[in-house]
């Protein structure tokens, strides 16, 4: 498949649940495509598949039916290591509840990728301490998670993310857990970050205020895309 | 790798309670066996050289068949001792051999004024015997053997009692003389009593100077053995597979060879030593095995997330392998400092059995020193550091899979 400038696309993509007895249907049949550079919203109440359409975007979970594509890498064929590498090499992901690694600092987390990836130390250290800086958290370089705000901890995680400059970054809720003025700035620098490195975001949230400042919006209710909309910046 | 290698060691000390009651547990097993294999060892060698110095020799050199069906008969004659004496001589050149005792045996008679008893007369090079064997140790009455003993003998202190004997005082020997079916008698005075521990041999020793011993047996310059005795029992195997070589009509027997119940005794003590050894380690076994998965499935949201990450199922695998290497490698150096501490300490002093037993310790016909050294060669260091490292990490192998394959992302949504 030519990419086109095409990031990510889901073709068909259906995710079936089996709950006790009772078939769940996550995603149904869902199509979307996200091109260089887009900034995009998932929105729709809890319940509605975002998590779970993150989650098979990048192979951590796999459809029951249809095709998911990053770039011109078909997920479905690929085995756990590919998926792995590829996740490596192509995206960046911020979770809801900040998830870093509770044994490495700040500044070690942030690399965690870089390092990873194989890129020399002295590369890395210029990078992660750009990156550091852009995200506020100069000085705090050599704390642990546990020492950490949580919107500090949720700058890491967004550090880490895109210390690595990957196509796509994919974020879960990544406000969820953070107060007005600090989800406010941590959604700025992603739109900074987007801005200056044409980084892809799609990120999943039902806050009206981080709706409100994404190119595009796809709603999902019950697992299908009800509307995809772009939103004048 | 590098940074999964610097989580893993972090890992370790994330609970460091845990981590080093691990180790200490690891530790001290590895300790207690390094212990009991330098005891155990220790008490063979002992044993060993007990058996070699107090009986055969490491390596004895005999007539043909004289080993199964023994015979006053059955000696070396003149030339086959020089020949014998010849390629030992050869063999000094190239093994640590320090003395080549020739020796007579005759079993007979003893009889004084008070009774007489079955004997096993011993004819010996006393100079020699009083260096290289320990029976001069073992005097407890008057004196050894010397060159000016002529019709002198040391007595068991066993057949003393039964023929009521003292020093100095007179018995008769009787004995079949080679190629005669007569029996020969030799009136002889005691120089001195010994006790060897061993009730048997006690009961029915004689040693009586080689000199003597020939001319009353009829042998000539003939003996019925030479016994070699080296610096330790290790080249024992060789030198007697070389001297089975070069003597074929004669009979080189090793000290495994002739005394083979102080060799099954050896292996059956070996194998309880195992069996314990096993036990202890199961025992530590389970306990890696449960710091190791307790630790993997407390981290499930973490390893979810490196998966997430792109951390690949090999890295997270290797990441709990290098947290059990980790473990192993700070147990394997407390371990060994405890161990090989505690292996000098009883190397220097020794462990003296006597606190708990009393009386002589005899095991497989062979009395031994009640204190025992230990003795503890590189071999059985490594093997037994080895031993640890490779259960540590075919045990993390569990663990180390589980985390390969955790990676469930719905952890990673809990706050």
């Amino acid at each position: 498949m030519n990419s086109n400038g095409i990031i990510l696309r889901l073709e068909d993509v259906s995710r079936i649940y089996l709950q006790g007895e009772e078939t769940v249907r996550a995603l149904d049949k869902v199509t979307l495509t996200l091109k260089k550079g887009e900034f995009v919203a998932l929105a729709g109440p809890s319940g509605s598949g975002k998590t779970t359409l993150l989650n098979v975007a990048v192979g951590l979970d796999r459809p029951t039916e249809g095709q998911v594509w990053i770039r011109d890498h078909h997920l479905n064929s690929m085995g756990a290591h590919e998926l792995a590498r590829l996740r490596l090499n192509e995206v960046g992901f911020i979770f809801q509840s900040y998830n870093l690694v509770p044994v490495l600092s700040a500044e070690e987390n942030a690399e965690l990728i870089l390092l990873l990836r194989g890129v020399p130390r002295t590369e890395r250290k210029k990078v992660v301490h750009q990156i550091l800086e852009k995200v506020g958290l100069r000085g705090l370089e050599t704390r642990r998670p546990a020492e950490l705000s949580g919107g500090q901890q949720q700058r890491v995680a967004v550090a880490r993310a895109i210390a690595a400059e990957p196509a796509l970054v994919l974020a879960d809720e990544p406000t969820a857990n953070l107060d007005s003025e600090t989800a406010l700035s941590l959604l700025k620098l992603m739109e900074e970050l987007n801005r200056e490195h044409e980084t892809t975001f799609l990120f999943s949230t039902h806050d009206p205020r981080v709706i409100k400042r994404a190119h595009r919006v796809i709603y999902l209710v019950d697992g299908r895309v009800d509307r995809d909309e772009a939103q004048s910046e | 790798m590098l940074i999964v290698l610097k989580i893993a060691w972090r890992n370790l000390w994330r609970k460091p309670l845990r981590t080093l009651l691990t180790v200490v547990t690891i530790s001290l097993g590895l300790a207690v066996l390094l212990i009991f294999l330098g005891i155990g060892d220790g008490g063979h060698y002992q044993m060993i050289e007990s058996a070699v110095r107090m009986g055969a020799g490491h390596v004895v050199i005999q007539k043909r068949d004289y080993y199964a069906r023994g015979g006053i008969d059955r000696f070396l004659d003149r030339t086959e001792k020089k020949r014998a004496q010849e390629w030992v001589r050869e063999m000094e050149e190239l093994f640590p051999i320090q003395y080549a005792l020739s020796r007579t045996y005759a079993s007979g008679l003893a009889s004084s004024a008070d009774g007489s008893a079955g004997v096993l007369m011993i004819g010996i090079q006393p100079k020699s015997e009083r260096e290289a064997s320990r029976f001069d140790d073992k005097l407890i009455q008057g004196e050894f053997l010397d060159a000016t003993s002529h019709n002198q003998v040391i007595l068991g202190e066993g057949v003393a009692r039964k023929l009521a004997l003292e020093v100095g005082e007179k018995l008769v020997l009787m004995a079949q003389a080679a190629g005669s079916p007569e029996i020969q008698s030799l009136l002889v005075r005691v120089k001195g009593i010994l006790r060897t521990g061993l009730e048997d041999s006690d009961q029915t020793l004689i040693l009586l100077p080689l000199a003597t011993a020939q001319s009353f047996l009829n042998l000539g310059e003939g003996i019925h053995q030479i016994a070699l005795l080296m610096d330790n029992s290790g080249p024992s195997f060789e030198v007697a597979a070389k001297g089975k070589e070069r003597l074929p009509s004669m009979e080189v027997l090793s000290w495994s060879e002739t005394m083979p119940e102080l060799v099954d005794f050896i292996r059956i003590d070996d194998g309880g030593n195992y069996i314990m050894n096993i036990v202890l380690f199961l025992l530590i076994a389970f306990t890696v095995l449960n710091t190791l998965l307790m630790s993997v499935l407390e981290r499930g949201r973490e390893f979810a997330l490196l998966h997430a990450l792109g951390l690949t199922p090999n890295k997270r695998f290797f990441m709990v392998l290098f947290e059990a290497t980790f473990i192993a490698a700070l147990s394997a150096l407390l371990g060994f400092g405890i161990g090989y501490g505690a292996h000098l300490y009883l190397h220097i002093h020794g462990l003296p059995l006597d606190l708990f037993y009393s009386g002589d310790l005899s095991v497989a016909g062979v009395t031994f020193d009640p204190v025992i050294y230990s003795d503890l060669s590189a071999a059985r260091i490594l093997s037994s550091l080895a031993l640890v490292f490779l259960l540590t990490l075919v045990l993390a192998l569990v663990p180390a899979r589980r985390a390969a394959r955790s990676g469930d992302i719905h952890l990673l949504g809990r706050a």
